[in-house]
């Protein structure tokens, strides 16, 4: 059933319940007609018997005379062993019943139904019935033929079994319409969606005038292209960004050589250039690296290592790392581990994330840097606060969106990546990161990770 | 030849600088639009080379707020961005022509002669005046079929003088589009640059082209002082 095209299947059990109903329709407007034509002779010949009764309680009819038929039902009057007593003429002298049914009448009056009676072609309706004359008693015997009552029904039966399947031919061919109608909405949509493309982002589904489920679907289904295009979108700005960001040193790479080969003419020119080139290279290296890690972590395939790391441990090696760094910018960096707290996490990344925030620290802030290990809950939160100006205005809600810079001059080195790249690292390990100002002591950014305490 | 170059990230502009520089023509910088903008009103450049990412107003702007100050000098747009519509926008800013990083430092000279070209109203990218003749592209200056050997800013210098014959030159207008603000404004180093031109122009054919006009400055004749 699931196969069938939901068209034909709307079609299908529109038809279906219209047999059902079309069926039982004729049947009732069938057995109704039938009884009231049953019940039209019965009444018929009631009265008739009636009548003849009343003639015989009268005194009117004397044996053998003739009986005066009806149209519809022939009448006879038997005594009560079955003899004929009076009878319409074209019965003859054999009484209609048989001496038993007569008896049988005497008693109380009956109908029956007859294949076969005497003066009457095919099926038969006989009533019986008693009556009292002068003489003592009798049995009115009338009947009337079912040839009629049969042809109507018959004829009924041939209209109700030619009109109900066309009937139901003609509703399912208006449903098949219908269901067509009805999902014309759906094929404009589906022609749409089929044109829609990543060239016309902005494309929507056209929606039906109606509110109804057609509407809703196209609406969420619109909301779906619209998350879809503001991704899109996004992807496109970080192409262009990369693309951007990638250009810059490549063309003073390509330039810084070109001028080399043009105009360099002692050793120490031609070394100062290629210095400067490897400068450039390596900046290209740290790009297309970072780049990796954005679009690893992007597609949700940032790979770990997952090891027990000490927080102490990790904050004391950090130190000792940017150790030379401080002294030489004369600026002092300090740690503030948790001591005791433990976390999963791949070392080299966080290390990495972690460096990001500190030379983040060095090149914009300004004064002490601290590095200060809290544990929050289940979370360990790893600070880097600086004590120099602070993020500018507006910068926050975007600090760690890719390739955006504080300082839009790009001053230093920067590639606009390194705290995107912080955020991808936190996210990877289930935590997340975070940027504020200290009320105006200078920068404080954080990640938040979830710890063990041992 | 003096060119403004209009680039925020010091080391491209440095190079850039060095490497025009090197071909003999002036070149300024300016690493903010805003400095480009009065910087470009304040001197006739021939050539103005504009990056697109510029911190406070963008290179789009610079190039808009050129053209509104009534500045005519050909601008060639540098950029990172390559998509047409960035082009599109580009040109549509009044901007001449748009070269893409990376771009072939070669190219970029090249353009900037055809721009220096247009600029003048000439389509050759030889100057001739009489029989001297200026090849800016090859570096090669002639008189007749003689080659003359020319410093770069010999060359340059000469170049200013080509590009306007028989126009007095003043000593400020020469230093204008041969010299950059790195130089101080002495204009005796320009009376030196003449008399080194001469020396090499006209005292070994015998003519007399760069004349002193006196109290104004000097103009080359129109004939080129040929005999």
């Amino acid at each position: 059933m699931s196969r069938i095209p939901i068209r034909l299947r709307v079609t299908l059990a529109f038809s279906l319940a219209m047999a059902v109903l079309l069926s039982a329709l004729g049947l009732f407007i069938y057995t109704r007609f039938e009884s009231e034509l049953s019940d039209q002779i019965d009444q018929s010949l009631r009265t008739h018997g009636d009548d003849i009764a009343s003639l015989v309680a009268a005194g009117d009819l004397a044996p053998n005379s003739k009986l005066l038929g009806r149209e519809e039902s022939s009448a006879q009057v038997l005594t009560p062993d079955g003899r004929v007593y009076v009878t319409t003429p074209q019965l003859g002298q054999d009484p209609q019943i048989a001496p038993a049914d007569a008896a049988r009448a005497t008693q109380a009056s009956f109908i029956v139904t007859r294949d076969r009676v005497r003066g009457i072609d095919g099926e038969a309706r006989v009533l019986a019935r008693p009556a009292q004359g002068p003489g003592g008693s009798y049995v009115v015997v009338t009947a009337s033929s079912l040839d009629d009552r049969n042809d109507s029904l018959s004829n009924l039966r041939g209209i109700l079994l030619i009109g109900g399947p066309v009937a139901l031919l003609l509703a399912s061919l208006a449903g098949y319409a219908l269901a067509g109608t009805a999902l014309r909405p759906v094929e404009a949509m589906r022609r749409r969606a089929a044109a829609i493309s990543a060239a016309e982002p902005a494309q929507r589904l056209p929606l039906p005038e109606a509110d109804d489920e057609l509407r809703r679907l196209g609406e969420t289904l619109n909301a779906m292209l619209g998350r879809l295009e503001a991704a899109l979108e996004r992807e496109r700005g970080f192409v262009d960004d990369a693309s951007h960001e990638l250009r810059t040193p490549l063309a003073l790479h390509k330039t810084e050589l070109e001028l080399a080969l043009r105009y360099a003419q002692t050793p120490e020119e031609m070394r100062a250039a290629i210095a400067s080139a490897i400068v450039e290279v390596d900046r290209l290296i740290a790009l297309a690296e970072d780049l990796l890690v954005l679009a690893r972590s992007a597609e949700g395939k940032l790979a770990l290592q997952l090891r027990r790391v000490g927080v102490a441990e990790l904050l004391t090696d950090i130190r000792e790392r940017f150790a030379a760094r401080a002294s030489q910018a004369g600026r002092s960096l300090t740690v503030v581990p948790a001591n005791g707290v433990t976390i999963d996490a791949d070392r080299l990344r966080l290390e990495r994330a972690l460096a990001n925030l500190i030379e983040n620290a060095f090149q914009h802030g300004e004064g002490e840097i601290t590095v200060r290990a809290t544990e929050t809950g289940h979370d360990l939160q790893i600070h880097v606060e600086d004590a120099g100006p602070g993020f500018p205005q507006g910068f926050i809600e975007r600090a760690f969106e890719r390739f955006t810079r504080g300082d839009p001059a790009r001053t230093g080195d920067g590639t606009g990546l390194g705290l995107a790249i912080v955020d991808a690292i936190a996210r990877a390990h289930r935590g997340s990161a975070h940027a504020a100002n200290r009320d105006g002591q200078g920068a404080d950014v954080w990640i938040e990770l979830p710890a063990n305490r041992n | 030849m003096r060119v403004l170059i209009v680039e925020d990230e010091p080391k491209m502009a440095g190079l850039l600088r060095r490497g025009l520089r090197q071909e003999g023509i002036a070149a300024d910088l300016a690493g903010r639009g805003e400095d480009a903008v009065w910087m470009a009103g304040a001197t006739e450049y021939d050539a103005i080379v504009l990056d697109l990412m510029l911190p406070g107003i963008d290179g789009l702007e610079v190039c808009r707020r050129l053209r509104d100050d009534g500045v005519i000098s050909p601008i060639l747009m540098l950029t990172a961005r390559d998509g047409v519509r960035d082009r599109v926008a580009g040109l549509d800013s009044g901007a001449d022509d748009y070269l893409v990083k990376p771009f072939s430092y070669a190219e970029l000279l090249a353009r900037l002669r055809a721009l220096a070209r247009r600029g003048n109203g000439t389509r050759s990218p030889e100057l001739r005046v009489g029989d001297l003749s200026l090849d800016p592209a090859r570096r090669r200056a002639r008189r007749g079929d003689r080659e003359i050997e020319l410093s770069a800013k010999e060359f340059a210098v000469l170049e200013v003088f080509m590009r306007r014959p028989g126009e007095v030159l003043s000593r400020f207008q020469l230093l204008e589009h041969a010299w950059d603000y790195e130089y101080e404004n002495r204009s005796n180093i320009v009376d030196s640059y003449v008399r080194l031109i001469r020396r090499k122009i006209d005292r070994p054919f015998g003519t007399r082209s760069i004349e002193t006009v006196r109290g104004a400055g000097y103009r080359l004749r129109e004939e080129g002082g040929g005999r």
